[in-house]
């Protein structure tokens, strides 16, 4: 059985919290490293499979 | 600086969101541009003589994977032996690939059979490795003033078809136990399984096709790191070795030196040793030099690919740091295809000493000078330029 599904949900349900993370944050600093962070998770959720 | 100010609004969350999303989608087409890199590129031209088959044809498991790879036979008028050249096992290991590509555009069989396989890792083409800067394709021109273009691609199979790695890989005809990124090298992965990951099923597949077709010699192009001390050698199965030696010393002879390494019991899954354990073919593993996959080097680009020159590797090299000679800091790439075409031919020919009536001849492989003075591109074929050429109807 190919259960590779569930690491594309994983890698979905990061994305959600991390764009959340990058919406409440004040800091623009912070707010950056929330964009860096989505990079590869995007990439790996929506481009790569 | 910025955290002291809160200056992030929700106006910048949605500026940096659609950034990501940006550099994502380009990075992605970078990417995927490996997988689907071009009609010319990695198009390869055979010789007159030579039928294409797939390695899906000897083991179905792996029929309409990415696995699945060409395979390319040549026989001759007079029958002898079966020699078997494999080459991008590793497919940063660019001169095993462009000698069977090499040999499979120039060789004609005159007694034998000759069977190559030049891309045996497809998996291994569609991507680089992370952080490790290659690029992407590198090419050759060649007489008439046309590219030649080859993927550089990685050491192991694309984690998009092998994934994820465990932390350790139990390897299953012997039990040994390796780095979980081993899963994914055709090189540990040998003799393979029906029902395991898509690179033991490959190389299931590849011992299937060494048994049917029954191969006296089966040789596989890689190369290694100048750092390494396995490099410039043949690493020879111990019913091998008496080829092997044989073929070293008239290299030697030639001024080529090729260390000649016995090839280890107890290191399982290798080329060398599965191949040599499990069929009857006499299992050889050749080594060049390639600086472009070592550590010590530094700017990485197409040029250093091509032509090996690297100051970091010169500097290595007058400390006595190097297992291959580096006196002029450069290991062209003619040079190291040139190494493996004369070393193959060179087993060809001796073949019939160690196998009685299993004899080849194999013919129109360029000499070390030639290749090596003249460049590989003299040597690739670019007939399709002037319009369509079935693969087998190229002469």
């Amino acid at each position: 059985m190919d259960l590779k599904w569930i690491y594309w949900a994983i890698t979905m349900f990061a994305i959600v919290l991390v764009v959340r993370s990058l919406y409440r944050e004040k800091s623009l600093r912070e707010q950056l490293v929330a964009a860096m962070v989505l990079v590869p998770l995007l990439l790996r959720a929506l481009f790569i499979k | 600086m910025f955290e002291k100010k809160n200056i992030g609004s929700r106006h910048t969350a949605t500026v940096l969101l659609m950034v990501a999303v940006a550099v994502a989608a380009a990075s992605a087409r970078s990417y995927l541009a490996m997988r689907a890199p071009g009609p010319d590129v990695d198009r390869v031209v055979p010789h007159a003589g030579f039928i294409q088959k797939q390695l899906s044809d000897y083991f179905q498991g792996i029929r309409g994977s990415a696995a699945d790879t060409e395979v390319y036979i040549q026989e001759g008028a007079e029958p002898g032996g079966t020699v078997l050249i494999l080459g991008g096992t590793h497919a940063n290991e660019p001169a095993g690939v462009i000698a069977a590509v090499l040999m499979l555009e120039r060789t004609s069989v005159s007694r034998g059979r000759l069977i190559i396989v030049p891309y045996a890792n497809m998996m291994g083409r569609t991507h680089t490795f992370p952080q490790d800067a290659h690029p992407q394709t590198f090419s050759f021109e060649t007489p008439n003033g046309n590219r030649r273009t080859f993927r550089y691609g990685a050491r192991t199979t694309n984690p998009v078809h092998e994934w994820p790695n465990p932390d350790i890989y139990i390897h299953p005809a012997s039990g040994q136990t390796m780095a979980g990124v081993e899963r994914s090298n055709l090189n540990r992965a040998h003799p393979g399984t029906v029902d395991g990951g898509i690179t033991e099923r490959l190389a299931y597949g590849l011992i299937q096709l060494l048994k049917i077709e029954q191969v006296d010699l089966a040789i596989d192009l890689h190369e290694a790191s100048p750092e390494y001390p396995v490099v410039e050698a043949m690493v020879a199965h111990e019913r091998a070795m008496e080829l092997a030696a044989m073929v070293s010393i008239e290299l030697e002879f030639q001024g080529i030196p090729m260390r000649l390494e016995p090839s280890p019991e107890n290191l399982r899954g290798l080329i060398h040793r599965e191949w040599g354990d499990n069929t009857d073919a006499l299992a050889i593993l050749l080594e060049t030099c390639n600086p472009s996959a070592g550590r010590f080097r530094g700017r990485t680009d197409e040029a250093l690919i091509l032509t090996g020159a690297d100051k970091a590797y010169k500097k290595a090299y007058e400390l006595g740091r190097l297992y291959c000679s580096y006196e002029t800091g450069a290991k062209p790439m003619a040079d190291r295809v040139a190494r493996h075409v004369t070393t193959v031919q060179l087993l060809a020919d001796n073949l019939e000493f160690v196998r009685e009536g299993k004899g080849i001849v194999i013919e129109g492989l360029p000499g070390y000078q030639e290749l090596s003075d003249l460049g590989v591109g003299a040597f690739l074929s670019d007939q399709w330029q002037s319009g369509p050429v079935p693969a087998d109807d190229n002469e």
